[in-house]
């Protein structure tokens, strides 16, 4: 516990030093994307401006996803940074140490994407969105979260998703002011128009966090209704889904870290601390975020560690039968899942193998992590068994235990504590493991580490601050091992 | 009690098949102390371990106490129960105390108390000689203790007959003694037990009854002093003299007679046979083959060396000999001087057969 609290407050005292940020030079103030040419780029990856930026040559593209543009550009990764112009505005980057340097690029149209036999939905939702329009309320609504944002955030709080009504999954990635977090609960521009769309139709919306380039898959493997993502009309995403009728505007900015910022760095390592602690975790009660974070890896860590042990079992039992066809087989089963990087899995059992059924993001992924681990820990067992050499079989035999209980009485304990130190990594191995949720909308403790991140656009505090959680559950899983091996030691 | 009747055993590895019983017929009655003995690789193991069905029979009929133990209905388990063994390699349950290994079976199969089962362990440790260690682990022991371990284990469970699978070749010389007493004592006390061990003068003294195994049969079996005094077949005879055996076939004249000598000089010094033996053995084979025998025909060459009363004896036998060698020969011919200056007889067995004796 000494250790632990080592690492916190090393990490505090990190976190309040990191905000150096970039080296100021002599400023360079571009004016078109040509100009970027010999600078890095920090961009959303696989998004319309990656495949304008990637036709310039001479720039150097840094695919990173939305949140982290200005991240990117703060830390000083990226020299630049490419964000839709109501972003830069809406979350008055400006203020925040950030210089817009030309904008126009890219101008285009956002719109809800649903699937292509869908015309009905499509339609119910143009016909609302018409009728906003030429009542003219639509143009109020829009400049109202355009230029005040923080008292419509407050007005959008009073109007929640409606609970009843025929239920609409949609997929969103989170982008402030389109979609943010609010206190738990989604709002946002799009949110805010999503929600009275359902209200005035009758649906209810249930609100899926995805990846960005994982949206589409998503949608045509029938995991969600819609995506509402600001999405920009394109065609080649008309190819792949019905767009609906336009409902914002938009354009990029280029912008970059303003060398007349960064003054402020004379304050106390204690106040900075402080106040990384305030910005990070007590503004808008963001803790209760990183609560329900660690519940969800806490869940998905145990329910797949049950899992991956009965699947390992099983698969130790069918590879060890004498039946050649039986243990070639499940040989080439646990060497074949082994050698998929469980990452991979995970995504073909999301949007392959479980895409047409209606799984949620947990429990594909305690599937998917029970399955990988479970290979890998059919193998851990396995060399337990083997190491129980075949006179402890004979000796049971002998005096006329039956195979069950020979292995119950003598093999078992012998396989338990030659195999706990390897367990003990493999457990470690898959805590960490589920890190990698956020790939199918299951908001983890790593993901609401990046929900914040991209919230604040401090990327220190939110990082250590979830490694930490991270050390803290493979301490005590592997302290509970430890236990567990120490009383079957001292038992002996 | 125990009755065998053409008992066969074939391994099979896949493409090889391996016959290591092929005919085994015997019967075994209550209160017997079975020695079997015999050369290594001859199904001594394999057939006590086909008593106990840890290896399964390929063929024939095994009944204890009138049951057919081969029936696919018979309780191998229970069978078990009543027969002990006793491995090479002790098999103690190595994360058990010797206590625990004692007590497990008779409370998991016999439904003994924890209380009743350790009562009647530390009278079986106190017969071992082994009290004090019962709550020692296997691995804290030495050799000979966890052999009498093992055999405190067997006892727990009452077995009606013990199998002994060569309790002493895993041992230390000097822990073998330890063990050969006390299943010496279990014999005095009447239990039934079949041992197979190379301790020969052990297993003359403690059986009543000897098998001899050879190339997968019982080949000769009769009580200890039929067997180790008047053996009746060639393959018994060598065994129990410890005989030895080296042998040349020789086509014609232009043998390798260095080549031999030098082979002749591995074995006598693999016997301990001290160098004055091997010129004297040297000589002989020269002087007989290039002036004795008349070599007319391919001439084959045997030692036999007998451990066990330490003689060594040479024959030459010529293949289409029709006259006797030694009568044609002069009496003081040379070679046949030399010869016998050195050898303590020489002998014409029969018509081309040379004995001599060292």
């Amino acid at each position: 516990m000494r250790a632990i609290w080592a690492y916190l407050i090393l990490s505090l005292v990190l976190s309040a030093c990191s905000g150096a940020g970039a080296e100021s030079e002599a400023e360079f103030a571009p004016t078109c994307i040509e100009d970027l040419s010999g600078h890095s780029v920090a961009l959303p990856g696989g998004s319309s401006t990656d495949l304008l930026v990637s036709s310039y040559p001479g720039i150097d593209i840094m695919r990173v996803s939305l949140g982290d543009i200005p991240i990117a550009v703060k830390s000083g990764r990226a020299d630049f940074g490419l964000l839709q112009e109501v972003q830069f505005d809406a979350n008055q980057m400006a203020r925040q140490g950030f210089k817009k340097y030309f904008a126009g690029i890219l101008r285009g149209s956002g719109a809800i994407a649903f699937r292509k036999d869908d015309v009905a939905l499509c339609d119910e939702f143009n016909h609302f969105l018409r009728a906003m329009k030429a009542s003219g309320e639509y143009d109020r609504w829009y400049n109202c979260w355009l230029h005040n944002l923080d008292s419509m955030t407050v007005e959008a709080g009073k109007r929640p998703a409606p609970q009843e009504g025929k239920k609409l999954i949609v997929g969103i990635t989170l982008a402030h002011p389109y979609i943010f977090l609010q206190q738990d609960a989604i709002t946002g521009i799009e949110p805010d128009l999503m929600n009275l769309f359902c209200r005035s139709a009758g649906y209810s919306p249930e609100y899926v966090i995805i990846q960005f380039p994982a949206l589409i898959p998503s949608l045509n493997a029938n995991k969600i209704d819609l995506i509402l993502s600001h999405l920009l009309v394109t065609p080649e995403r008309a190819k792949q889904v019905l767009f609906s009728d336009e409902y914002m505007e938009g354009g990029l900015c280029c912008f970059g870290v303003d060398p007349q910022w960064g003054a402020s760095g004379g304050q106390g390592i204690w106040t900075r601390t402080k106040e990384n602690i305030r910005h990070n975790l007590i503004e808008e009660d963001r803790w209760k975020l990183l609560g329900n974070g660690l519940i969800v890896t806490l869940e998905l860590s145990l329910l797949s560690l049950l899992v991956a042990i009965l699947l390992g079992i099983l698969l130790c039992y069918l590879r060890m039968r004498p039946n050649a066809v039986i243990s070639g087989t499940t040989r080439v089963f646990v060497d074949v899942v082994r050698g998929i990087p469980v990452l991979v899995i995970l995504m073909i059992m999301f949007y392959v193998i479980f895409a047409k059924v209606n799984m949620s993001g947990v429990a594909v992924s305690i599937f998917g992590f029970g399955l990988f681990f479970g290979a890998c820990f059919s193998e851990v067992f396995r060399s337990g068994m083997m190491s129980v050499d075949n006179g402890q079989w004979e000796a049971g035999a002998a005096l006329g235990l039956n195979k069950m209980q020979t292995f119950r009485l003598v093999a078992f304990p012998q396989v338990l504590r030659r195999i706990i130190p390897v367990f003990k990594g493999e457990v470690i191995a898959l805590i960490k493991s589920t890190s990698i949720v956020g790939y199918v909308a299951v908001l983890d403790l790593t993901c609401v580490g990046d929900i914040i991140r991209t919230r604040t656009l401090d990327a220190f505090f939110p990082l250590i601050l979830v490694s930490i959680i991270y050390i803290i559950l493979s301490r005590l899983s592997g302290g509970l091992l430890d236990a567990l091996d120490r009383k079957l030691n001292a038992s002996k | 009690m125990i009755s065998v009747k053409h008992l066969s055993k074939v391994f099979n590895n896949g493409e090889k098949e391996l016959t290591v019983l092929r005919d085994v017929n015997c019967e075994i009655a209550k209160g017997e102390v079975i020695g079997i003995i015999g050369p290594s690789g001859t199904g001594k193991s394999t057939f006590l371990r086909c008593l106990n069905r840890l290896e399964e029979p390929s063929g024939g009929q095994i009944e204890i106490n009138g049951i057919d133990i081969l029936d696919r209905k018979a309780d191998v388990n229970l069978l078990r129960r009543k027969m002990g063994m006793v491995f090479q390699n002790f098999n103690l349950f190595h994360h058990l105390t010797i206590l625990d290994n004692i007590t497990l079976c008779p409370c998991t199969l016999l439904g003994k108390s924890r209380k009743e089962a350790e009562i009647r362990a530390m009278e079986l440790l106190q017969l071992v000689g082994l009290y004090d260690k019962a709550g020692s682990l296997p691995s804290e022991l030495s050799g000979g203790q966890k052999q009498r371990a093992a055999i405190a284990r067997c006892l727990a469970m009452d077995p009606e007959i013990i199998l002994f699978d060569e309790p002493t070749s895993a041992l230390d010389p000097t822990m073998v003694s330890e063990v050969l007493v006390v299943i010496r004592r279990l014999a005095r006390e009447g239990m039934t037990m079949a041992i197979v061990s190379h301790e020969m003068q052990f297993v003359r003294s403690v059986s009543t009854r000897i098998f001899f195994m050879n190339e997968g049969v019982i080949y000769e079996e009769g009580s200890p002093e039929q067997i180790f005094e008047h053996p009746q077949r060639p393959a018994t005879i060598a065994f129990v003299n410890r005989i030895r055996t080296l042998e040349f076939k020789l086509a014609d004249k232009h043998f390798d007679l260095y080549g031999m000598f030098g082979e002749v000089g591995i074995f006598c010094n693999k016997y301990g046979l001290g160098n004055d033996m091997l010129m004297k053995v040297q000589h002989v084979m020269e002087e007989t083959l290039y002036g004795i025998l008349p070599f007319d025909g391919a001439v084959t060459l045997t030692l036999d060396y007998s451990e066990k009363d330490f003689t060594l004896r040479l024959l030459f036998t010529e293949d289409g000999c029709t006259t006797s060698v030694l009568d044609r020969l002069p009496g003081d011919f040379l070679p046949l001087k030399i010869v016998q200056g050195m050898c303590a007889s020489l002998r014409e067995t029969e018509t081309g057969k040379i004995l001599v004796e060292m």
